[in-house]
């Protein structure tokens, strides 16, 4: 299984590190007229909506409730391809907000001249890329918070908080986050090297003249030319390098400051008792705007000519749902990588849980964050290089790899924790009762973790839908799965497709998350 | 009898220059190349840009599949660049069986091809339906953007750079560049282009180039950088002035031609540009634009070409993909594709060349959102000029 892992990441630092060494791939990078402008958006994009995200997952995990995590899982799966195509199709200057404010208030009889999406600060994209990773780093918190190690301390530290007289606000941010928050190291870094590389998002509702650096590499890599194929890959290392550069620079910055947060985190006692609505309130304000998503997608894909400014399409079609359903490949191609791919990672991961002693699990979880906080440029690149030799780019196989690599680092990390915490004396009483270790699994062990077994499946099925880099690089074109093939769409004009296509994309992971929930319903409950 | 000389001649060529331990599939008469067709999968790497050329693809894969039992597969692609950097990894790293059946190509993506001998053949003009080709009257179905076509790529369609508008909001339109400077001074935001590297953007770039007084003789040879920086002065002079007046003032582009056909139904934009000269009157049957559309060309002519389909040199389908070649330059196909309601695409064929049931085929009627009154065509410069061109305009424009 670590070979699974270790045989790409090392064959990407063997193949990849000389072109570090290409100095005129590397001047030529330098020189490409979008450089320096594609580098500041991308780290523009990519830190103030880490940061962004992070502000609010700590307002909304400080009023939590277990409704908040399940909604968190919920938008977690929802690919951000997706999310990005909604959200485009509300704001454009053609979109519903502008035809309403042209109806309501204004009389516009053309759509405005108004920058929305695809604005060049790059300001829509930080606004999608924070709707996104908000619930992903709610959901980490929930989940460490709920920890077994760390659920007992911090009931601990809340105790003795109160009892030296800190409101509840005062509690949160001046003895539990401080808790929380270094044990929240890997998702932070996941969500930002994702910020500073995104392709699919930044091409649908990033900036176009410069494009973030990720888009800009992108291009490169697809190129005809030789010589731009290895600008590219000096770009992935340059983005790659500049990652670490921030992350470093970051550590730094917090080490230095840390006389000046323990001025903060010791001005208390407080009896601050801000009301817990805000963090409920921002909650809302995300699930109306992912519902609002949900329904203007529906509204297009059934919508025929829409002429600007009415309110609803001149006739309403099935066309382009037919159109997936008859054009079905990649639908299924996606489907089956995706339940493929989830399922082997399960096996994969329950393979090793049970042959491997729990010190071990480290490296593995070592592994499987740092493959999540590689940027997917660099390990797509790396994976092409590899299939090519291999002789796979276009085959099955190689876009089941692609596919296969990023959900199992998923599907581990959701399951390591609850499976250790399993206790032991189950184990110990079905010996006593000379139960085979086979049996044990089977029928005590499994049955009792099937909620984790299947929500880590649910949320492996929808990493899996929502690849595209690895994924459209391995399989050069020839197995089209719905994520590619909605990027391709967004380039083209027909809208109602588009969002058929970002609608399936979010259905397939939907459909995994109940049908988790199912699987993963104990069949007593003690309430 | 030319042809059979032709046919050995290439044989043995292709034997020397193609490293690949496979037999070249390249037989001696057309019976055995369809024998050998049968069964195979043809990858057919095309730009699927638009929902009516898909359409036109699946319909072909269908009679194909049925009549010849090759299944064509068509890949989607957003840009030709990628498939020849797929080929050329794949070569690179000798695999024989690429995923590249067939490309649709032109212009300095089939150089590039051609150069660093990526193709398979010489096979077009030896194909059963090459014969009925207008090779007199459209020369450019052996021209490729100045470059040889030498029988590595076979004619598909034809293409002339077209603009088209509701006439009913653009009553009088813009017949030149400069004439179309003057629209956008007078609807500021109403008129953009595809950014380049997007076929249709790069297209807009040389129409301009031509009309800023690039000499056609200059145009058709290699660029160097002397030649390009005397070309290019009155070019950028005239680009420097337009942008400012166009969407998003000239700050952000669209990324593609099916973008702006988008915008101009919606009402964003005013003028649209294609390709095909039938597209508006494709747009208007399909209802995406109103009865009221108008398409023109500018009065001083506008660039236009052939668009081509080849076969890699490490195609595993090669016979099928030369059925499938064979296939789309049949009197049959390439009405069915010349065709308003289908894709508009205008034929390679001579029309005078075919039967008399099949020339019936072809009897379209002006409707509305044709092209009224057709101008000359002009030859695209030549393939090295699209590099030039594209990255001095990124150098201008691309940092906003």
């Amino acid at each position: 299984m670590v070979l699974l892992f270790v045989v790409p990441l090392v064959f990407s630092l063997v193949t990849i590190i000389p072109s570090f060494f290409d100095v005129q791939a590397l001047q030529a990078l330098l020189q490409h007229p979008q450089f320096w402008g594609g580098i500041a958006l991308s780290l523009f994009t990519g830190i103030i909506s880490t940061a962004a995200a992070l502000y609010l997952a700590t307002i909304v995990a400080k009023s939590a409730s277990s409704a908040t995590a399940r909604d968190a899982g919920f938008f977690i799966a929802l690919p951000h391809l997706a999310l990005a195509v909604g959200i485009t199709f509300l704001i454009v200057p053609t979109g519903i907000v502008a035809r309403l404010i042209a109806i309501v208030f204004t009389g516009w009889t053309e759509p405005p001249q108004i920058i929305t999406a695809q604005d060049p600060w790059g300001l829509s994209l930080i606004a999608s890329l924070v709707l996104k990773e908000t619930p992903f780093l709610v959901w980490a918190m929930l989940s460490i918070m709920n920890r077994q190690d760390v659920k007992p301390l911090l009931a601990q530290h809340e105790k003795v908080g109160k009892s030296l007289g800190h409101g509840a606000r005062s509690i949160w941010y001046r003895v539990l986050l401080p808790q929380i928050l270094p044990r929240l190291v890997w998702p932070i870094i996941a969500v930002f090297a994702h910020g500073m590389t995104v392709v699919d998002m930044a091409l649908v509702i990033g900036p176009t003249q410069p494009p973030t650096l990720a888009v800009v590499i992108w291009r490169d890599l697809n190129d005809g030319e030789i010589i731009t194929n290895a600008r590219g890959a000096a770009g992935v290392l340059m983005l790659a390098a500049a990652i670490a550069v921030i992350i470093a620079a970051s550590w730094l910055v917090l080490r230095a400051t840390c006389q000046l947060r323990v001025l903060y985190l010791t001005a208390g006692p407080s009896a601050e008792r801000h009301s817990f609505n805000t963090g409920a309130k921002l909650w809302q304000i995300l699930r109306v705007i992912y519902l609002a998503v949900f329904l203007i997608l529906l509204l297009q894909s059934i919508s025929g000519h829409w002429p600007f400014p009415h309110l609803a399409a001149q006739q309403f079609t099935l066309k382009a749902w037919q159109t997936l359903f008859t054009d079905n490949a990649p639908l299924l191609t996606t489907l089956c990588h995706a339940a493929a791919a989830s399922l082997l990672a399960l096996l994969l991961s329950l393979t090793w849980l049970e042959s491997q002693p729990a010190n071990r699990d480290n490296i593995l979880l070592f592994i499987c964050g740092a493959s999540l906080c590689l940027p997917a440029l660099l390990l797509g690149l790396a994976q092409y290089r590899l299939y090519l030799h291999l002789g796979l780019t276009g085959t099955h196989t190689a876009l089941f790899f692609a596919h296969l690599l990023p959900t199992t680092a998923y599907v581990f990390i959701m399951l390591q924790g609850p499976y250790r915490d399993f206790d032991p004396r189950w184990s110990s009483a079905s010996n006593g009762l000379r139960i085979s270790s086979l049996q044990f699994l089977l029928r005590v062990k499994l049955p009792m973790l099937k909620s984790v077994v299947w929500s880590a499946t649910a949320v492996g099925f929808s990493v899996a839908t929502a690849q595209f880099v690895s994924a459209q690089l391995a399989s050069s074109g020839r197995h089209a799965t719905l994520a590619m093939e909605a990027v391709s769409l967004t380039s083209g004009g027909n809208r109602a497709l588009i969002a058929v296509y970002a609608l399936a994309l979010m259905a397939l992971p939907m459909l995994a998350f109940f049908l988790g929930a199912i699987l993963g319903k104990p069949r007593w409950s003690t309430a | 009898m030319l042809n059979r000389r032709h046919f050995l001649a290439s044989s043995t060529a292709l034997l020397a220059s193609v490293p690949f331990a496979t037999l070249p599939s390249f037989a001696a008469d057309w019976a055995s190349v369809e024998a050998e067709a049968k069964g195979q999968t043809v990858y057919f790497n095309a730009w699927a840009g638009s929902d009516t050329i898909n359409a036109y693809i699946a319909w072909a894969g269908d009679l194909i599949k049925a009549r010849h039992g090759v299944t064509l597969e068509h890949v989607k692609i957003t840009d030709t660049g990628e498939v020849v950097k797929r080929v050329r990894d794949e070569v690179a790293a000798g695999k024989a069986d690429g995923s590249v059946d067939l490309v649709w190509i032109n212009g300095e993506n089939f150089r590039a091809m051609k150069n660093d001998k990526l193709l398979f053949g010489p096979f077009a003009e030896t194909l059963p339906n090459f014969q009925f080709v207008d090779v007199a009257g459209k020369p450019t179905t052996r021209q490729d953007f100045s470059e040889a076509t030498d029988g590595l790529e076979s004619p598909w369609g034809m293409a002339q750079f077209t603009f088209f508008a509701d006439g009913a909001k653009v009553a009088n339109p813009p017949k030149s560049m400069v004439e179309l400077l003057a629209f956008a001074k007078a609807n500021p935001g109403r008129v953009t282009y595809p950014a380049p590297p997007d076929f249709h953007g790069t297209t807009f770039l040389k129409q301009v180039m031509v009309e800023t007084g690039a000499d056609a003789m200059a145009l058709a040879k290699d660029s160097d950088a002397a030649g390009f920086a005397t070309v290019s002065a009155p070019w950028l002079a005239f680009l420097k002035e337009l942008h400012p007046v166009l969407w998003r003032e000239g700050k952000q582009f669209p990324q593609s031609q099916a973008q702006v056909t988008q915008m101009v139904a919606d009402g964003e934009l005013l003028i649209g540009i294609t390709f095909n000269p039938n597209e508006a009157a494709n747009l208007v049957a399909a209802g995406t634009m109103p009865a009221t559309t108008t398409a023109w060309q500018h009065a001083g002519g506008t660039i236009g070409n052939t668009h081509f389909v080849a076969i890699p040199a490490n195609a595993k389908a090669k016979a099928g993909a030369q059925v499938v070649a064979n296939f789309l330059l049949s009197a049959e196909a390439q009405a069915k594709k010349a065709d308003l309601n289908t894709w508009g695409d205008p034929t390679v064929l001579a029309i005078s060349a075919l039967s008399m049931d099949e020339q019936k085929m072809f009897t379209g009627t002006s409707v509305a959102g044709s092209v009224a009154a057709p101008a000359p065509t002009i030859l695209e410069p030549h393939a090295s000029w699209v590099g030039m061109i594209e990255k001095t305009w990124l150098e201008n424009f691309g940092k906003g």
